[in-house]
């Protein structure tokens, strides 16, 4: 057995009890704060954790660049991070795979979206994330962003976005970055792993899934070819100028602030720690199809699974890994990040997460349980 | 045509989904007093540690018996009247048939022990065993577990989790000897021992020790030592879930067990076996019910075929099995010979056969390779895991035991990162 995952449905934080939904309201009403400062409907008239940062910064005698509630979030975030980092490997240190990646997610976070953005404002820069890229963070492609950034880092994001992203997808799989470099993938496989299994794994949210995710992607897309027009022709069509403007700022309200944030975060108790990556994320969608293209894939030992459901239950994607695992099918989903948890939990070894050649061809199967149903 | 399934098992669902594909049309009902949905069996023990729910442990979507058209009836039969072809239920009621298949599968061999009948003696086979475990099995109490088997590591190690002082009495001199030699049983103790399990081996239990209150105090070992306990859990293996047969014409073997030909058609006419409660016949000519999850899905297949008239044979492949002790991968593929034999008897092994055996030092793992006379016939492999299936094709090509060793690292199937394999000092024939 999995020592690390028994007692799961004991805890009350974990099966949606009392416990989870405080938690998520706690959530919620942390990151409406955040995103929308001053809520006059809820009685606040102040940015309170603007405040809370700045009268924090004083009180530690930190300067100006400090006093920010985004720094604030950001030392938050990060050290959920590490101490849900700190706790996966306690569970499921066992696994070199997880050993190796949780120790990535979280380093990466700690330098490049924490440490570094800090000291490029510490010394005046405007600050810039190296491990976020288009689509994820749609802004890098606006050219306001474009024209206010150094060379380097405009070379950093193009080719990341455009070059070395699906190349990286196509040979190692989404996973390389979903779960080893993203920081959304690395707070839900930290601070998020003990709602993992709270996913809906019904086909019904896989339709609605393959629908909203793609739905997104395309709004992207469509966003940010109109800031583009916009930016060349705006000056001379003022009409076209305020839809691109209120475009734009839409699409930062609905998708950047309440999906990826309010929604992806605050509903990880009760919905799993991948609503966001799941339903929302352009660069997870873009990244899925290359990822049907190419090599990664989770391989199915043959007529060795028991059916038990450990898979399906701990896969944070809401992937119905059994029934792959019971049809001896080798498989690739678009939406698999590849955490390696359903490989990690199975009780009899069946599933492997590869992206190497195929090296040892199988022969006839030995068994085929395909019953049409 | 009415296909009358009863059990709702591995065995029963398989063969009612192969009976539904090939007849559109056919009524087909299953019966079970156990739970209105299929589930994994072996996927209790992960509902009992509280790692998923018992609804995780359905392999289908619960609208597949609409779907599918399968009706369900819930009841306990008492006989099978073959000459009527009616089920006949607990209270009197029947249940008319065509065709029958049996696979009501196994429960769990009743503790022999004087003192065993009674409260805080349980099994572990059923969902009913689960319940009422699962009631009783609370943070600090004591437990014993009978039976150094799969079913029993599995126990101990749940009732560790859940905070109870858990003692794993086995009769055997070490852990699972149907299956595991001396040096690899030695490894199993010391994995458990490290999670801080007390391993009691060579341990015959004499008697189950009752207060005055009829509460379970102690279990007493053959020589006089006492094991303190307030629960018991009996694992020494299950038996074909039969005894509601014994005056029909459906024929019971002396094991217990269903008698079936080639094709799992029982004595009876228009009855069929399949899974755990059926016999059949192994490598060696004996006749045994296979108790295995992927057997039962293959006997269930091979039943509806047969059912449905055509010309089937069952054969038995080149055995194969996985399991985990505690945090332990544990492979077996092909022939390795026994050190207990069925019956309970010690078994020395065929003079023909060499064993190469190295373990990995400073971890909980090993590889074993079975030869008969230049060519591999077997493995069993612990602490990493490993694909069957280039296992089972090296046994049928015949390979040597240097080409085996050169090709192992290309079966191993553990996850990215995780150590190769490879052959160690002092690793060799033994």
């Amino acid at each position: 057995m999995q020592s690390g995952l028994m007692n799961t449905y004991q805890h009350a934080a974990s099966r949606r009890a009392w416990v989870a939904w405080t938690l998520s309201a706690f959530l919620f009403l942390a990151y409406v704060l955040l995103y929308f400062g001053p809520v006059p409907a809820l009685g606040l008239r102040f940015d309170l954790l603007q405040r809370t940062a700045e009268a924090v910064g004083a009180a530690l005698g930190l300067p100006p660049v400090f006093h920010s509630k985004w720094i604030l979030y950001g030392t938050v975030y990060t050290l959920a991070m590490v101490v849900g980092g700190a706790f996966v490997l306690r569970r499921h240190g066992n696994s070199r795979y997880q050993l190796v990646r949780t120790a990535t997610v979280v380093s990466v976070q700690v330098v490049f979206a924490f440490l570094l953005p800090i000291v490029l404002q510490v010394f005046g820069r405007h600050e810039y994330y190296f491990t976020y890229f288009w689509p994820l963070k749609i802004e890098y492609f606006y050219p306001s962003v474009i024209l206010r950034h150094p060379f380097l880092m405009i070379s950093w994001s193009f080719l990341g976005s455009l070059v070395a992203f699906p190349l990286l997808a196509f040979f190692l799989g989404k996973r390389f970055y979903c779960s080893w470099v993203c920081g959304c993938g690395g707070l839900a496989n930290t601070f998020g792993e003990p709602f993992r299994h709270l996913s809906s794994k019904s086909t019904r949210a896989w339709s609605v899934e393959k629908v909203s995710v793609h739905s997104v992607l395309f709004l992207a897309l469509v966003t940010t070819a109109i800031v583009w027009v916009n930016w060349a022709v705006g000056k001379e069509h003022p009409g076209f100028a305020a839809f691109a403007f209120r475009l734009q700022d839409w699409y930062g309200f609905a998708i950047g602030a309440m999906f990826s944030g309010v929604l992806g975060v605050g509903l990880y108790p009760l919905m799993g720690t991948r609503v966001w990556c799941r339903f929302g994320c352009p660069m997870a969608a873009l990244l899925g199809l290359v990822q049907k293209l190419g090599r990664f894939r989770i391989t199915v030992k043959k007529d060795m699974c028991i059916s038990c459901g450990n898979c399906s239950t701990y896969c944070e994607m809401g992937i119905d890994v059994r029934q792959y695992a019971m049809a001896n099918q080798t498989f690739t989903r678009a939406a698999c990040v590849g955490c390696g948890m359903c490989a990690h939990v199975c009780p009899r070894g069946v599933l492997k997460l590869e992206n190497a050649p195929i090296r040892w061809k199988a022969g006839q199967p030995i068994r085929v349980y395909a019953v049409d149903l | 045509m009415h296909y009358v399934i009863l059990g709702n098992g591995a065995a029963g669902m398989e063969a009612a989904l192969a009976l539904r594909a090939r007849d559109a049309e056919g009524r087909i009902t299953l019966v079970s007093d156990e739970h209105d949905h299929f589930f994994s069996r072996p996927a209790l023990m992960y509902v009992f540690a509280g790692q998923t729910s018992l609804r995780d442990t359905e392999p289908h979507d619960r609208g597949l018996y609409d779907r599918m058209r399968f009706e369900r009836k819930s009841g306990r039969v008492a006989s099978v009247d073959a000459p009527g072809h009616a089920l006949v239920f607990e209270g009197g009621s029947r249940l008319g048939y065509d065709r029958l298949l049996l696979a009501v599968g196994s429960k769990g061999r009743r503790a022999p022990w004087p003192g065993s009948e009674g409260p805080g003696l349980h099994y572990f086979v059923t969902l009913r065993d689960l319940e009422a475990l699962d009631r009783e099995a609370t943070k600090g109490r004591r437990a014993a577990v009978l039976g150094g088997g799969l079913i029993g590591v599995e126990v101990a190690e749940v009732l560790h989790d859940r905070g109870l002082h858990v003692s794993f009495v086995i009769r055997e001199g070490w852990y699972f000897p149907v299956a595991l030699d001396r040096n690899e049983a030695t490894l199993v103790a010391e994995h458990v021992r490290a999670h801080g399990v007390d391993v009691r081996l060579g341990a015959t239990v004499d008697s189950v020790r009752r207060g005055d209150d009829g509460r379970i105090h102690s279990v007493r070992l053959a020589g006089g030592d006492e094991v303190a306990a307030d629960l018991v859990v009996s694992a020494i293996g299950v038996v074909p879930n039969t005894a509601f047969l014994a005056k029909s014409a459906v024929t019971l073997a002396p094991n217990g067990a269903i008698e079936t030909d080639e094709a799992l058609r029982t004595l009876a006419p228009d009855v069929w076996a399949a899974g755990d409660c059926a016999n059949v016949t192994w490598f060696d000519g004996s006749r045994r019910p296979e108790q295995l999850w992927y057997t039962a899905r293959d006997q269930g297949r091979l039943a509806a075929l047969s059912m449905l008239g055509d010309d089937v044979a069952y054969r038995r492949g080149t055995w194969y099995n996985s399991a985990k002790f505690f945090d332990m991968e544990y492979t077996t593929v092909g022939h390795v010979p026994a050190s207990i034999g069925p019956d309970g008897e010690p078994v020395v092994p065929p003079p023909e056969l060499r064993i190469w055996f190295q373990r990995v030092p400073g971890r909980f793992e090993s590889q074993r390779i079975v030869v008969e006379g230049d060519r591999v016939v077997g493995f069993t492999l612990l602490g990493s895991r490993w694909n069957h299936e280039p296992l089972l094709d090296w046994i049928h090509e015949r390979r040597s035991l240097d080409w085996v060793l050169g090709h192992l690292k290309d079966a191993q199937f553990d996850e990215e990162f995780s150590r190769r394999f490879r052959v160690v000092a002092g690793a060799g024939v033994v």
